[in-house]
């Protein structure tokens, strides 16, 4: 930290300052330093104002109609007289929208961190850069609207034929990866080298038969999925992940960064791979950087409004069965705080306009606390690997 | 394990990372690509002459000698379906009533197709609305539109155990005998000459209001409302930002106050975007009453609060970044501290913050949720400087999911939609390449 009195007065009698101007210069700079921090606590008074206003209206509704309807029930109808509400279903759509970006972006924005900080040349990176850039800029309506217009209607007609290529374009290499790590793994206690070979070549052939026969099943298995609607959770989940992933790969990169040379180092040197080095000693050292990107590109998926209110298909129920992606679901933020708040406006006062600031008051509290996770462990990461 | 499979596994291991940003790379162009080629139509198209007529009309522009060639030629290739529909009206009322009843509601349809290619036929009553006063205006639709006129949706319900398949049946079947049967093959033959496309550049897109709730015109008061958003919430938060950043690099101590302070910064940059919405309606309308219900000064307040963390973060970046020397060399040079930091650090950081200011004025300016409750409405005229205080404004996010989700006829004007996110996304993207740009220069300046 600097020191504030270095400056002016450097305590030398070439600079003799009368003791009046020295007062002054001093009160001067007490009160430009508060008033800097005046306007550097503005902040933390929007903070806290933010959770008075909207604890303030999430209240009352509490006060009318308590705890247990709110979380346990899932009928909504706020507009009856005298309506319903009960957000289960809706919080449940949000948990289940956020599970599933986090499914499709966790692993894909772990591997393109890894392969950003440790295995591109530094001349590509620079192209790579500026892409995730972008996705992260463009704006969450455009994404709503990609979903919605484009993205929705080739779900819908193409949604089996869609879900069969992924199947078969990620799992097909996967495969092929687990049939030559098993037939190794299952051989390897074999001493002698000629039929060890010739026994992983028959493991090999029995493990390509089960994983051809897997790829196929399934493969048609989703072809024959007629999805009936195109705006629905699994839509909502891949955009969302379009989403989290830009803050997922700069957070964990930079966690991987701060890992440093020398374990890398010690690790080649003990002659493991660039695979093994990263698996088995880069990514545990990160792992709470990690994490705490995860967190973050989870909540980015949680508290996003756009996205959801365009696809998601707003229909307030736990989809039958419960883990059915293809069904149409409504989330905390869009649906209902953004959709119905236009016809609420009207009778401020009434459980209808403060059951969604109780959402908003819901949001908020698990946005603080998963922030607050993530900082606490980033701060330890720090002190682990400045510990070494 | 064996040797062969760990190389094989490292190489997999590779081959996934690459994989993993080549997906990101495609999903990009999955998102822009159709963003782009469909806002492009927005922009240029196969006008018809009814659009030249409707151009010439509410903005007076256009040649008005060509168009009244265009508008004679089109009249006179139009004359015959007139005529047709005149006869066929004095055959309906002297066909047997059975027979009438069957083919009206069938002519009902014919006639509302011909309205919505041509505009209104003689003997309508001259509608008030101006969507009904012109004929189809772009040629793509037009040709939507004789495919109507031409053929009936049918559905096979055949077989009982499948899905009914959807066919089209020729609709000049109904009419055989009668004296409208011409008619079908005439527009068929003559529609382009009725019409008469050319290629058109309509820039107006970008400058001219919108015409009857979007239907015609263009997306000049959304983009300029999103203007007032950004550049309002600009104003209110580079300045705050920029000093709590001098603040928290230079005068901040090490201490419980200080974290506390950051962490707060954080909680508020984690904040979903919806609830600064509702933060902005219970506090700023319903609290201080800066203005009566929404306005762009509300609008703006509320994004000012959203973008503030990331001002904070980038401005701070920015001054740590600048070499120590400079600093030691000012202070050696008898400087005061709060003459170092005007004269020697800022403008040294001024390029890294003004890079973080851009990325933030492009979030503001493409953020929805927060505007939603406190500065957005879908249909409004574009409104003056002045008015700011107290008027809210459309805006391109809001509208976007408007026209998109809310609007009557989202699916007729589907080229507006992309012609109103291909703006929001380029004003974003551009903001977002000059500040890449920016900062590819400061680091090569940096490294000198």
């Amino acid at each position: 930290m600097p020191d504030t009195s270095s400056g002016t007065m450097g305590g030398s009698s070439a600079f003799v300052v009368s003791a009046k101007k020295r007062r002054m210069q001093q009160i001067m700079k007490m009160t430009g330093e508060s008033l800097l921090f005046l306007v550097a606590s503005f902040v933390a008074v929007v903070v806290l104002f933010i959770f008075y206003f909207v604890a303030r209206d999430a209240i009352p509704f509490f006060q009318l109609r308590g705890f247990a309807e709110f979380f346990t029930s899932t009928n909504w109808y706020p507009a009856d007289e005298p309506g319903e509400f009960g957000a289960l279903a809706i919080i449940y759509g949000s948990g289940m929208v956020t599970l599933g970006s986090a499914l499709i972006a966790v692993p894909l924005g772990i591997a393109a961190a890894i392969c950003l900080s440790d295995v591109l040349p530094f001349n590509i990176r620079q192209y790579a850069k500026p892409v995730i850039e972008m996705l992260a800029a463009i704006p969450s309506v455009a994404y709503g609207f990609f979903a919605l217009v484009i993205f929705a209607p080739l779900l819908q007609n193409f949604g089996g034929t869609i879900l069969m290529w992924t199947w078969w374009v990620i799992a097909g290499p996967f495969l092929v990866l687990a049939v030559v790590v098993l037939g190794d793994m299952v051989t390897a206690g074999e001493p002698d080298e000629a039929k060890r070979d010739r026994k992983r070549l028959l493991m090999n052939g029995f493990f390509s038969v089960l994983a051809l026969g897997l790829l196929y099943w399934v493969g048609n298995t989703l072809n024959a999925i007629q999805i009936m609607s195109g705006t629905n959770a699994l839509n909502v989940s891949i955009i969302l992940s379009f989403m989290a992933l830009p803050t997922i790969v700069s957070v964990s990169e930079d966690a991987l960064q701060a890992v440093g040379r020398e374990l890398r180092e010690g690790s080649y040197a003990l002659g493991a791979t660039r695979a093994e080095t990263l698996v088995q000693t880069v990514l545990p050292a990160a792992s709470s950087g990690i994490l705490a990107a995860v967190i973050l590109g989870i909540m980015r998926a949680l508290g996003e409004t756009m996205v959801v209110w365009m696809a998601s298909g707003n229909s307030s129920q736990i989809p039958d069965p419960w883990f059915n992606y293809l069904d149409s679901i409504r989330t905390l933020t869009a649906a209902t705080i953004a959709g119905d708040m236009g016809e609420a406006d009207q009778v401020t006062g009434s459980a209808r306009y403060h059951v969604l600031f109780a959402m908003g008051l819901l949001l908020l509290i698990f946005s603080f606390v998963s922030n607050f996770i993530s900082e606490r462990v980033v701060v330890r990461q720090r002190k682990i690997l400045s510990g070494q | 394990m064996n040797i062969g499979t760990r190389k094989l596994l490292d190489r997999s291991f590779t081959a996934v990372g690459f994989t993993s940003i080549m997906l990101m790379a495609l999903a990009l162009l999955a998102v822009l690509v159709p963003i782009i080629t469909g806002g492009i139509k927005a922009l240029y198209f196969q006008g018809t002459v009814e659009h030249r007529t409707l151009l010439f009309n509410e903005f007076q522009r256009g040649d008005e000698a060509k168009l009244a060639v265009d508008a004679e030629r089109s009249e006179a290739a139009r004359k015959p379906v007139y005529e047709y529909l005149a006869a066929f009206d004095t055959e309906l009322e002297s066909l047997p009533f059975e027979r009438k009843r069957a083919l009206e509601s069938e002519y009902h349809h014919v006639r509302d197709t011909l309205h919505e290619l041509l505009g209104p036929l003689p003997g309508d009553t001259p509608p008030l609305l101006l969507r009904f006063q012109y004929g189809v205006t772009r040629w793509e639709k037009a040709e939507e539109e004789l495919h109507n006129l031409l053929y009936m949706t049918k559905w096979d319900y055949s077989d009982p155990t499948k899905m009914a398949t959807q066919y089209f049946a020729p609709r000049v079947d109904e009419f055989t005998g009668t004296s409208l049967e011409g008619l079908f093959g005439y527009v068929e033959e003559h529609l382009e000459e009725m019409l008469l496309p050319q290629p058109e550049f309509y820039w107006g897109f970008i400058t001219d209001r919108s015409l009857d709730a979007h239907i015609f015109g263009g997306v000049w008061a959304e983009i300029q409302g999103t203007f007032y958003l950004a550049i309002g919430a600009m104003l209110f938060a580079f300045p705050l930002g920029v000093i709590a950043a001098i603040y928290f690099t230079e005068y901040a101590k090490d201490n419980y106050l200080t974290s506390m302070l950051r962490s707060a910064n954080s909680t508020l940059a984690g904040v979903p975007s919806i609830v600064f919405g509702l933060f902005g309606l219970a506090f700023f309308i319903n609290t201080m009453k800066v203005s009566e219900s929404k306005s762009v000064l509300a609008g703006s307040l509320t994004l000012a609060i959203m973008i503030l963390p990331t001002i904070i973060r980038a401005a701070e970046e920015a001054i740590l970044s600048v070499p120590k020397t400079y600093r030691e060399a000012s202070l050696g040079l008898g400087a005061t501290k709060w003459r170092t930091i005007m004269t020697v650090i800022l403008p040294a950081a001024l390029p890294g913050i003004i890079t973080g200011g851009i990325i933030s004025l492009g979030r503001a300016a493409g953020e929805t949720a927060p505007i939603i409750f406190t500065a957005a409405v879908s249909v409004g005229a574009t409104i003056g400087i002045a008015d700011v205080f107290t008027e809210p404004t459309p805006a391109l996010s809001w509208n976007i999911y408007n026209l998109a989700s809310e609007h009557e006829a989202a699916n007729e004007i589907r080229h507006v939609q992309y012609g109103m996110v291909m703006a929001l996304i380029s004003i974003v993207l551009l903001l977002n390449i000059s500040a890449i740009l920016l900062r590819a220069r400061i680091s090569q300046k940096l490294k000198g």
